[in-house]
């Protein structure tokens, strides 16, 4: 059964169009890649999704449920969880203290708050910085955070906005085992943004091709890089 | 990249902490047996309602990160309540404080639905346009409020629980031990909200407040919550204030002058932390009387620094008991330019570096 389903989702900015008549479905526990050049819109179907921005036009349906009108706080209770493109740590916060922010969304207790967000932390393995404020965390360790934030919300669906964006190898390398264990465990269904091709083809299950736009192609990662017209998006044709 | 330990951060008071606490505490209680100097209660009566509206402030301002600048609207709604209920209906301030405090809720509520809509700067203006509104109703609603001409009382109505006289108000003693009571009350509300749901939900929305909406925190909720405590003690501050002083009017209880005042007593102290606003009244209330009652340039013209028949000291003399405005202004400066974080924040910092000296 599809735990999310775009339907013919559209969001103009004035009459720019950001998403024209984007649909696909998800279904549980697989992980779908969401690519494509810059400005293709993959962040904004993310804000549609997640409530951050009402669609024009078109349904975002989760779990049977019409998401359309909530607020991105309401769909967080419901399990849709989303990390930042452009990171937000809390900054004057400590990485357990951010981690804890997520949790109560489950909880009201403090101390049931923390064993959770502790749990989190050794997912993402940031135990040595738990008490470290989030502001002073380089790059790598902030996206960490984010993942472990939003691991803390327990989603039924994570969405991860360019968690490899501006990682090294090592990294990136890292952060993809930890996409791939959060499948393994079988509980949580990942959709994720990526512009690392190498990553985005490794971790997918399939994937949707944004552009300008538009859905350009869906399917499974080895048709997708053969397919000639996602090759021209990216390249451009003579 | 800075490491805080597990132990400070985090319900850490220890033992000692607890007695040193106990024991001022204490101290704070029998001071008033031990010193009958009118003018020293006056200090500290002064002294405890700045805690009390500075960590009212902190509670919006420092922890949820919402700078209002219109907290006179709220002062000035329970003292216009409390006084208007006492001379007109008879109510004593003990049951119209309770009404004060409910009008603050109303108010605060309106604000909240105008104001939260917009964010920082915005935010910020708009508290003080919203302020500045009920400021300029009070004068004129002269029928309720009397506008310009004040409310004044000569008596407050002696304090009776059954027959049992609890204070006739006679001496600045009463006023001593309620401004105490209302000033430990807010550290303890601070530090229950620092402990709980709430202050990890304040401090997220000031951290940001976009990621802090994507973790579950419904917004309207979480930023109306500590502005209505918020209001409610601030109220409580000016119905005190009002039966303290027995008079007011609008540029007493409502000017932008007071709602500024009260933000600076959390900033100089250091904002978001508990005993930021104390360690503000610390030192704002003693310089704002030294400055006031012109004890600074008596004190330059008796050192010999300043000769007193000098242009100097006359100018001194004349002119530096009004100028507590622009020390006020002056001290912003250079706690923004060398203490950006409160006095609090430099003596954590200093506290830090010397144990990173020693380790």
């Amino acid at each position: 059964m599809a735990i999310l389903e775009i339907k013919h989702v559209s969001k103009l900015f004035g009459g720019l169009a950001a998403n024209s008549d984007v649909s696909f479905e998800m279904t549980e526990g697989m992980i779908m890649g969401l690519i494509g050049p810059n400005g293709a819109g993959k962040t904004t179907l993310f804000n549609c999704i997640t409530g951050y921005y009402p669609p024009t036009k078109g349904e975002v349906i989760f779990e049977g449920r019409k998401m359309n009108g909530l607020q991105p706080d309401a769909v967080c209770k419901l399990g849709m969880a989303r990390t930042w493109q452009k990171v937000r740590p809390l900054a004057k916060m400590t990485v357990v203290d951010n981690v804890m922010v997520g949790a109560l969304c489950r909880t009201n207790s403090i101390k049931v708050a923390r064993e959770m967000a502790m749990e989190q932390i050794r997912v993402v393995r940031l135990e040595h910085r738990a008490n470290f404020l989030a502001g002073g965390l380089p790059i790598g360790e902030r996206k960490k955070l984010e993942v472990a934030r939003v691991l803390a919300t327990n989603p039924k669906l994570l969405l991860l906005d360019e968690v490899m964006g501006g990682l090294n190898p090592a990294e990136s390398e890292e952060i993809i085992q930890l996409i791939l264990d959060i499948k393994q465990k079988g509980k949580i269904t990942q959709m994720v943004i990526e512009h690392d091709m190498k990553a985005i083809m490794r971790i997918s299950d399939r994937i949707v091709v944004l552009n300008s736009g538009e859905k350009l192609a869906e399917g499974e990662p080895k048709d997708i890089v053969s397919n000639p017209e996602v090759i021209t998006a990216y390249l451009g044709s003579e | 990249m800075k490491s805080i330990h597990p132990l400070t951060s985090i319900r850490g008071a220890s033992a000692v902490q607890i007695m040193f606490g106990i024991v001022i505490i204490a101290a704070l209680f029998a001071f008033p047996q031990f010193v009958e100097s009118p003018y020293a209660l006056h200090m500290m009566i002064l002294f405890f309602l700045s805690t009390l509206m500075g960590s009212s402030w902190n509670i919006i301002g420092g922890y949820t990160g919402q700078y209002s600048v219109g907290h006179a609207a709220y002062f000035g709604t329970g003292a216009y309540t409390t006084m208007i209920l006492l001379t007109t209906k008879e109510i004593p301030p003990w049951q119209g404080m309770w009404i004060g405090m409910f009008a603050a809720v109303i108010v605060a509520l309106i604000v909240g639905s105008i104001c939260f809509r917009l964010r920082g700067p915005y935010f910020v203006l708009a508290s003080i346009a919203v302020a500045e509104i009920v400021r300029i109703t009070a004068l004129n609603l002269t029928d309720l409020t009397k506008g310009a001409e004040g409310i004044l009382v000569t008596d407050i109505p002696p304090f009776k629980i059954g027959e049992l006289l609890i204070t006739d108000f006679a001496s600045k003693v009463p006023y001593y031990y309620i401004a105490l009571v209302l000033a430990l009350a807010i550290i303890l509300v601070t530090w229950l909200v620092q402990h709980s749901k709430l202050g990890y939900y304040f401090q997220a929305i000031r951290e940001d407040q976009d990621a802090a909406h994507s973790l579950g925190i419904n917004l309207t909720i979480w930023k109306n919550t500590p502005l209505v405590i918020s209001a409610v003690f601030t109220s409580l501050a000016g119905s005190f204030y009002a039966i303290f002083i027995k008079f007011i009017d609008p540029t007493t209880v409502l000017p932008l002058d007071l709602s500024v005042q009260i933000v600076l007593i959390s900033i100089i102290g250091g904002i978001g932390t508990i005993w930021g606003p104390v360690v503000g009244s610390l030192v704002l209330v003693p310089l704002s009387e030294a400055l006031r009652s012109n004890v600074i340039a008596q004190w330059l013209i008796n050192s010999g620094m300043v000769d007193a028949e000098s242009g100097t000291g006359v100018f001194l003399k004349e002119h530096l008991a009004h100028a507590h405005v622009l020390i006020y202004g002056i001290l912003v400066v250079v706690v923004i330019l060398f203490m950006p974080e409160g006095v609090m924040g430099y003596v954590k910092k200093l506290a830090a570096k010397k144990k990173g000296g020693e380790a």
